[in-house]
């Protein structure tokens, strides 16, 4: 069953260079809670689903806010956003999904890249509340194209470091590692390429990332298995060629999906049985799979559905 | 909408139908102007608008898109007819096109983790908005029109009429109908 929620655009401001802010009101009152790291699918006009990332206040539950760069490459959703959504306008959006939580720590150490400081925006905020050490570096093209850089450098102040890469070098990732104390929690948001820089120097049990997109990886061939929907006994055929998601959805087992490509964590089915081979990027655990990349290792996968 | 009204770009207006149109039928020549129209469809927005004289029109399974590769080889000339469901008017675009595989034109048609190989730049030559008297008088968008959908026999049936090959039909339906669950 897919939950949705309906929302009237309240209105639209651009708060950097492409980058839209856009606040959303429920048309029948409060929004779903939520927590800092969460985000939502946006259901758009052309069919498109799109997530984002909430970067508003979780005490206010009237208001959800997102921020959308528009891509220059865009496949039609930031493209869509940017030229035709108006104020007013209203949509459908999924409750919000945590993929990316904030854990507690002593200490916490921020990374965003662009349009990637939306997910941290309320985990600072909650570090900052908690009462928590924490250190945010923002990197971005430049300061014409970083939304929110006044406000975190108003209500942070030195514990927020800005990188223009234009003007700038950017950050070393080393020296800030080497700056933390042992029990330090490292949140990375941002492109592939910053990713990559910060899974090279920090330890994978401290660092916490989320991607824009799936990352580029390998995959053994594909072989075909049997799910098991253990609530309704039935079995269905997965062939090599054809993933879970759309095996279940063809076989007329409703499962609701999002990005399509192990991102956004909408389409997350529990394991009873079975070893599921994980291909997503939201760490799915034993216990569950991403049904649209996720196959299987053993030849039946019993699913609680 | 004004009919009528050429233009020699791609406006506001043409832009935002685009946005929203899932469906074009595409018509090419070849260089004898033997002539071919094909169905293309997707999302709403699946032609992209590149610049205001350029708009990318993605290569997808099934679109028998070869067709209009061929002739686009010999004869460049292309007509474009895009349809938005419940929409009477439909937008002409005619220009010409060429076959290419630049990766940010592609990247810009991924879906569910796959990009086309190919796809079909059109230059602009004229764009306009077409007058909705053909689609009143064909009852197009009235749903009670589907009901004419059940006068024909099964696409199985006609095409094991059609190959006049000793098939069973309902095979043929059913491996029709799997292939329609692979759209991309």
């Amino acid at each position: 069953m897919t939950l949705t929620q309906r929302i009237v655009l309240e209105h639209l401001d651009r708060v950097a260079e492409d980058v839209l802010s856009l606040t959303l009101r429920g048309a029948h009152g409060p929004l779903a809670r939520w927590k800092p790291g969460a985000h939502i699918d946006l259901s758009l006009p052309n069919w498109l689903t799109r997530q984002y990332s909430l970067c508003g206040d979780p005490a206010d539950r009237e208001h959800y806010r997102i921020a959308v760069r528009h891509e220059r490459l865009s496949r039609g959703g930031s493209d869509y956003i940017h030229r035709y959504l108006k104020a007013g306008r209203e949509l459908d959006i999924s409750l919000p999904r945590n993929n990316f939580p904030l854990v507690p720590a002593r200490e916490y150490l921020f990374l965003a890249g662009g349009i990637g400081i939306t997910a941290v925006v309320p985990m600072l905020r909650a570090a900052h509340e908690r009462g928590t050490p924490a250190r945010l570096v923002y990197v971005g093209r430049s300061t014409a194209t970083m939304p929110f850089v006044e406000q975190l450098r108003s209500s942070y102040g030195d514990s927020v470091t800005i990188v223009d890469t234009e003007r700038e070098q950017r950050p070393d990732l080393g020296l800030l590692s080497a700056g933390l104390g042992p029990s330090a929690v490292v949140y990375c948001c941002g492109p592939a390429s910053m990713i990559a820089a910060a899974e090279s120097v920090f330890d994978p049990g401290q660092l916490h990332t989320e991607r824009f997109r799936p990352a580029r990886r390998t995959f053994a061939p594909n072989t075909a298995f049997t799910a098991v929907c253990a609530r309704s006994g039935r079995e269905v055929q997965v062939p090599a060629d054809e993933s879970l998601l759309d095996a279940l959805n063809h076989a007329g087992l409703p499962v609701p999906s999002g990005c399509r490509e192990g991102v956004c964590g909408s389409c997350v089915l529990t394991v009873l049985e079975g070893e599921p081979e994980h291909r997503d990027e939201i760490g799915a655990d034993r216990s569950q799979v991403a049904a649209c990349v996720s196959r299987s290792r053993s030849p039946r996968l019993v699913l609680d559905l | 909408m004004v009919a009528n009204k050429i233009i020699d770009h791609v406006d506001e207006y043409v832009r935002l139908f685009i946005a929203h149109a899932p469906f074009l039928a595409m018509a090419t020549a070849d260089a004898h102007g033997r002539a071919d129209c094909s169905p293309r469809g997707d999302y709403p927005g699946f032609v992209k608008v590149l610049d205001e004289y350029t708009l990318a029109i993605p290569d997808r399974p099934g679109n028998k898109i070869a067709d209009s590769f061929r002739n686009l080889a010999e004869n460049d000339g292309v007509g474009l007819l895009f349809l938005i469901p419940g929409l009477r008017e439909t937008l002409r675009v005619n220009g010409r096109g060429y076959a290419t595989d630049e990766p940010e034109v592609l990247a810009r048609m991924q879906t569910e983790a796959s990009e086309p190989e190919l796809a079909i730049v059109v230059e602009v030559a004229e764009a306009y908005f077409h007058c909705g008297r053909a689609l009143v008088r064909s009852r197009l968008w009235d749903p009670a029109s589907q009901a004419l959908a059940q006068e024909l026999p099964p696409a199985g049936e006609i095409a094991a009429a059609q190959l006049k090959v000793d098939i069973n039909p309902e095979l043929l339906g059913q491996s029709l109908e799997e292939a329609y669950r692979k759209l991309y």
